[in-house]
């Protein structure tokens, strides 16, 4: 027997051996899911944000105020929370192999994004309120659908197009892989009875950073800074000495 | 006869690339699954994590220098100065405070990568699976959680780390410094309810000899989830300290 009539004979068991373990995967009831994982950032084209409708009481907010609010959410180096993360960039999706919850990790100083998977939110009456509220998720064919409720107040809570995360925000994200896997879309779509006077949704494709060494940088917040305490304080252009 | 050649090589490449991650899968397989919620318990009677790290921890073994830094620091703890400036202004924690933490931490284990993320004011520590090597020194940034990289070895996850950001403490009064090298092993105990961790330092211009101890950690409950520690260095419970110190 040649060597190449072997090599085929194993060709033909491996491909055996492997549709065998689909099978078994398949008759464990396993799906195969799309894989999330990897690096991703946004570029100039990945936005794709209406202009919100809001509500009289939230259109009626001094944008002047909440501008300010912000600068010293940045300078105290508070939480900033979503929506203000998903629009950092580059950001990592990890996938746990146990398919138990799939974490979005941020390149600044924030708490990473837990979205688990298959399982209603906690009690809502012993919930803890955060920055990035309480997130799960379920496969709906081959896209991720997140449900968000439980956000606080803390942070940067300007939403894309208009409007303020509130204790009241809930936040429904679509996540589905396109072009083989070289981009995400991640449609958002707010309610918010305090915000919009209708749902408000957009859309961002992250693109995927296919550098197999890449590592994530960590960008530093340190509010006794003072140097930069006093550029994020004082009129720009102001010198310091 | 070379046509037959060819169609034969092609048909091969697909049935070796199957292969070949079949058996990627296989052995991704074969490795434990440490993802989940951890933390800290007083299971040795400590009666607070300061007292559990002083019962089970030793004493790092250093080089004079660092002693009397260490008696200083300690000095002014008993004078009443008990949190440290990076505490009232919400630094960023580095490693490894978030393991000796009273807070949860999280890990979520993919094939490239185990990632572990606080729940505290610091990042998510990358360990490397993918057969990466460090960056060459010239080319490595120090960073609160250092660069590591990790392989398995008979069930046990074996971690080095360099690069990190001088300034940091160890339980047990160990210092880190630039040149600091850090191996770890974790392995799960019990069934996959407990998680060890033992933990190495080694730096010649610090220790007289590497600084050894272990933390064991409890998996949490499945319908547990994460919180966020925060901490609001504009707030004066923070920024005025937990107890005042003494006037001198």
């Amino acid at each position: 027997m040649s060597r190449f009539s072997i090599l085929t004979k194993c060709a033909v068991s491996l491909f055996a051996i492997a549709g065998c373990a689909e099978v078994l995967s398949a008759q464990q009831g396993k799906a195969v899911m799309p894989n999330l994982t990897g690096y991703w950032r946004l570029q100039d084209d990945s936005r794709n944000v209406p202009s919100a409708n809001l509500t009289p009481q939230a259109a009626s907010v001094k944008q002047a105020e909440l501008a300010k609010h912000d600068v010293q959410e940045i300078r105290w180096c508070h939480w900033y929370g979503v929506p203000y993360l998903m629009e950092t960039s580059p950001l990592q999706l990890a996938q746990s192999r146990n398919g138990y919850e799939i974490d979005i990790i941020f390149n600044t100083r924030n708490p990473s994004r837990h979205i688990y998977l298959d399982r209603p939110h906690p009690n809502a009456e012993t919930l803890d309120a955060t920055s990035d509220g309480n997130s799960v998720g379920k496969w709906d064919g081959e896209t991720l659908v997140v449900d968000t409720i439980a956000f606080s107040e803390e942070g940067l809570t300007a939403i894309p197009g208009g409007g303020r995360r509130t204790k009241e925000s809930h936040l429904v994200e679509r996540f589905r892989l396109l072009r083989n896997g070289a981009q995400l879309s991640v449609v958002s779509t707010w309610t918010d009875p305090t915000v919009f006077s209708e749902p408000h949704t957009y859309e961002f494709r992250y693109f995927r950073i296919p550098d197999k060494d890449f590592e994530i940088p960590n960008i530093d917040c340190d509010p006794a800074d003072e140097a930069r305490t006093k550029f994020l304080s004082n009129p720009p252009g102001t010198q310091i000495h | 006869m070379g046509i037959e050649f060819r169609g034969r090589h092609i048909a091969l490449i697909p049935a070796l690339l199957l292969y070949g991650n079949f058996v990627i899968a296989q052995s991704s397989a074969n490795v434990p699954d440490l993802s989940g919620s951890w933390e800290r318990m007083d299971d040795v009677g400590g009666g607070s994590f300061g007292g559990i790290l002083e019962k089970i921890i030793p004493k790092a073994s250093l080089k004079p220098e660092f002693i009397e830094a260490n008696r200083k620091e300690a000095a002014r703890q008993n004078a009443g100065d008990v949190v440290a400036f990076s505490s009232k202004w919400c630094q960023t924690f580095r490693y490894p405070f978030f393991m000796q933490h009273s807070a949860a931490w999280h890990i979520v284990q993919t094939d490239e990568e185990v990632i572990q993320v606080p729940e505290v004011h610091t990042f998510a520590r990358h360990i490397y699976l993918d057969g990466r090597k460090h960056p060459e020194p010239a080319r490595l940034v120090p960073s609160v959680n250092g660069h590591s990289i990790g392989r398995w070895q008979d069930g046990t996850l074996v971690v080095d780390t360099v690069g990190f950001m001088p300034g940091g403490a160890t339980p047990g009064g160990g210092r880190i410094g630039a040149g600091t090298h850090l191996s770890e092993k974790f392995m799960l105990l019990d069934d996959g309810k407990k998680l060890r961790v033992t933990f190495t330092w080694d730096d010649s211009t610090i220790y007289l000899k590497p600084h050894t101890y272990d933390f064991v950690y409890y998996r949490s409950t499945p319908e547990s989830y994460a919180l966020e520690d925060y901490c609001h260095a504009d707030e004066s419970t923070q920024s005025g300290s937990v107890v005042q110190p003494k006037q001198q």
